[in-house]
């Protein structure tokens, strides 16, 4: 071989015939012996450091196992976890059953029911908004975990940020979440929410919340991020 | 903290060995006092059959089973099993001890299944052969010194037999028809050609077993193992010696020293009849379906323990040829010349015991990490190293240390010899191959040269077979 043909990646190399080290195999084994004895003596003397970020542990030992069930890695920011319907303020779901999701939806795994408020219904705030879902059922086991349901609604009603798995169940039927499953989490609102509809042309009188929340662990990690979405607070009159 | 554990777990393996060859001296000094008032001598060697194989090699091997695990994990930088727990212990995994437990009911429990037109007899047969010969292998290796004791002498070996080394070959040659009726037995074609590749490769490395040991028989012109008289004591004569007051100091002849190829052949030759990675193409876990392949419970554990005392065996074997037996490097003339050692036999047995169980440890350490560093030998690259390299190797180290040795009947010129052969290889060793070297001066010519030279993989063949060109 030439000590200048391997500067051309395209050019073939030749095959070298093996070094005196290499066909007696003791010298390589020697040093294979030394590299593994010093991989086990560290992780055998040093304490594996359990921090679930994996590229910031110290000390001795070279493990990077995180040991699942007790040790969990933080999920990063904008992982798409289990749906919930986002609550208003006083518990209802935000969602106004429009469809959009149903319909955007890959996998058609989410099926609604849309129900009618009446005129004289007795949440008075809900009287602005016309239609609320009677049934709201998203079957996660179809679920392809697009996110696309989330990003099709106009009424910030649908999340991913729950940051958790969908968890194991027994039966099929177990994994069909309902409205009183997916219904968690905390409320939000805006100050465009039509149940806030005012009368006059004073600014409402609500603290808009925005609701980057981490329902787990993750909130950890967001907490240590710069916001993703600016907050905005509107001032009181 | 963890030190501390480790240290610890150090220090009770080292006290058991400790404790039990103690045990090992009293309880023969006891059998040997008791059986010569009754006119019978040399009772002892049933308590040393009892203590040294019952006792610590059988447990030295089942707790291997865990070590392997563990250690191997250690090496790839993983945890290793530690999800079994002791009932009340929910949250201690103890090192992974108590997968010892659970693998042991595991086989207990498993169905012992025999395929339909197996022969019967030859398939139960298979493992009893399998593992008796590994077993009985350890007999003749001598665990520690003869030492009077309640005025009888008391060996430490099960037997002592003058033609120990033959016996040696002869049962470890036996261990090839446990395999190879295994594989015949199980009326499974799978198994069968197992079994073949298997016995192919046993009776292939038996001429390079045998042919690395000739040196060490002429150089202590015996075969005897054991005894005064026998090669592991004959190590402990110095080449070259000195005295600091009454400690004495110096180079022993042991093997390692005086016959450092035939120390390489026979733990290259011995490895490969153990059949255990890099040489484990008759049966490759989860990869190569092997001979004990319709073997299940029990039946298939005791294929798995005999491979581990195999490796206890193995490594006390050659603790005994080659790393002088139960002795220490220097020092042995003061320490059993001490009033104290004079005086409690059994303590100067245990120590010397436990150093003989120390260097074990140590090759079974060395057995373990070339399992877990060496890629696997394909088969023809098997029975090219053992025809084509081991086997004239062997014949040439066996002729250079003949005339060495009737050159110079003192040692002294074949340990000369040697060192000049563990100082070539260490040479090797720490010079880089010559593709790195043409590697690193290319980048040196070239440095800021034409931009940024791709770097060029010099691993490609470094798993070559030697004779590859
Ligand atoms: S994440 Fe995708 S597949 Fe799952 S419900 Fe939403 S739109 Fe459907
Ligand atoms: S969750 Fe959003 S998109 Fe889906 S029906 Fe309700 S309001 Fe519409």
């Amino acid at each position: 071989m030439s000590s200048h043909s391997h500067h051309d990646p395209l050019e073939k190399r030749e095959l070298v015939e093996a070094d005196i080290r290499e066909r007696t195999y003791v010298p390589e084994i020697l040093k294979g012996i030394a590299l593994t004895t010093k991989h086990f003596l560290r992780n055998l003397f040093g304490e594996r450091d359990p921090n679930p970020d994996v590229v910031d542990r110290k000390g001795l030992a070279t493990i990077t196992t995180v040991n699942y069930p007790e040790e969990k890695v933080d999920y990063p920011p904008g992982y798409r976890g289990l749906h919930r319907l986002v609550p208003r303020e006083d518990g209802k779901p935000r969602c106004v059953a429009c469809y959009m999701c149903a319909t955007i939806c890959p996998a058609q795994c989410i099926y609604i029911e849309a129900g009618e408020y009446g005129g004289d219904d007795e949440h008075a705030e809900s009287r602005v908004i016309e239609k609320y879902p009677k049934q709201f059922v998203i079957d996660e086991l179809r679920c392809i975990v697009c996110g696309l349901c989330v990003d099709a609604c106009p009424k910030d009603a649908i999340r991913m940020d729950t940051y958790t798995h969908v968890p194991s169940e027994y039966n099929r039927q177990g994994f069909v979440y309902d409205i009183p499953k997916l219904l968690k989490g905390p409320a939000v609102s805006h100050p465009s929410d039509p149940w806030y509809k005012r009368g006059s042309s004073a600014p409402p009188d609500h603290v808009h919340k925005e609701a980057h929340t981490r329902i787990t662990a993750g909130g950890a990690a967001l907490a240590k991020r710069p916001p993703l979405v600016e907050v905005v607070k509107f001032a009181k009159p | 903290m963890r030190l501390g554990v480790v240290f610890v777990s150090l220090g009770l393996i080292f006290g058991g060995f400790f404790a039990l060859m103690g045990g090992a001296y009293a309880l023969g000094g006891v059998v040997e006092d008791f059986g010569r008032t009754h006119g019978v001598s040399g009772l002892a060697s049933l308590t040393n059959i009892l203590i040294l194989m019952l006792m610590i090699v059988m447990v030295f091997a089942t707790l291997l089973t865990l070590a392997e695990r563990k250690w191997s994990a250690f090496m790839q930088d993983r945890v290793g099993p530690n999800r079994a727990r002791f009932p009340g212990l929910p949250n201690a995994s103890l090192a992974g001890i108590p997968h010892i437990v659970t693998d042991v009911f595991k086989m207990l429990t498993k169905e012992a299944f025999r395929p339909k037109n197996a022969s019967k007899v030859l398939f139960a047969l298979g493992p009893m052969l399998a593992f008796a010969p590994v077993f009985a292998l350890f007999a003749v290796v001598p665990a520690g010194p003869t030492l009077k004791i309640f005025d009888h002498p008391v060996m430490m070996v099960s037997t002592n037999l003058d033609f120990g080394l033959l016996y040696l070959f002869a049962i470890a040659s036996l261990a090839v028809y446990g395999t190879s009726l295994a594989g015949w037995a199980s009326n499974n074609k799978f198994a069968l050609l197992g079994g073949v590749r298997a016995s192919s490769q046993m009776i292939s490395y038996e001429v390079a077993l045998g042919l690395s040991l000739v040196g060490m028989m002429i150089a202590f012109s015996t075969v005897k193992l054991a005894g005064p008289d026998g090669m592991s004591e004959m190590q402990m004569q110095y080449l070259w010696s000195t005295r600091v007051g009454s400690f004495d100091l110096g180079l022993p002849a042991w093997g390692i020293f005086i016959q450092p190829l035939g120390f390489l052949l026979f733990f290259a030759a011995a490895f490969a009849e153990t059949k255990r990675a890099p040489f484990d193409s008759p049966e490759g876990e989860s990869e190569i379906v092997g001979y004990f392949l319709e073997y299940s419970g029990m039946q298939f554990g005791m294929f798995m323990i005999a491979e581990f005392v195999e490796v206890v065996v193995l490594g006390g074997v050659i603790v005994a040829i080659f790393f002088g037996g139960w002795s220490l490097p220097f020092g042995n003339e003061w320490l059993m010349n001490l009033a104290v050692m004079k005086q409690y036999p059994i303590l100067l047995g245990a120590i010397y015991g436990t150093v003989f169980w120390g260097k074990t440890l140590l090759l079974v350490y060395l057995q373990m990490v070339i399992r877990w560093t060496m890629p696997r030998f394909r088969y023809d690259q098997i029975q090219k190293l053992g025809w084509q390299i081991l086997l004239p190797v062997g014949l040439a180290n066996l002729f250079v240390s003949g005339a060495l040795i009737l050159w110079d009947p003192s040692l002294r010129a074949l340990a000369l010899f040697g060192f000049f052969v563990i100082g070539v290889f260490a040479f090797l060793t720490l010079t880089p191959p010559k593709q790195v070297r043409q590697e690193q001066e290319a980048a040196d010519d070239h440095h800021g040269g034409h931009g940024h030279a791709a770097p060029a993989p010099h691993d490609d063949h470094a798993a070559l077979p030697a004779s590859t060109h």
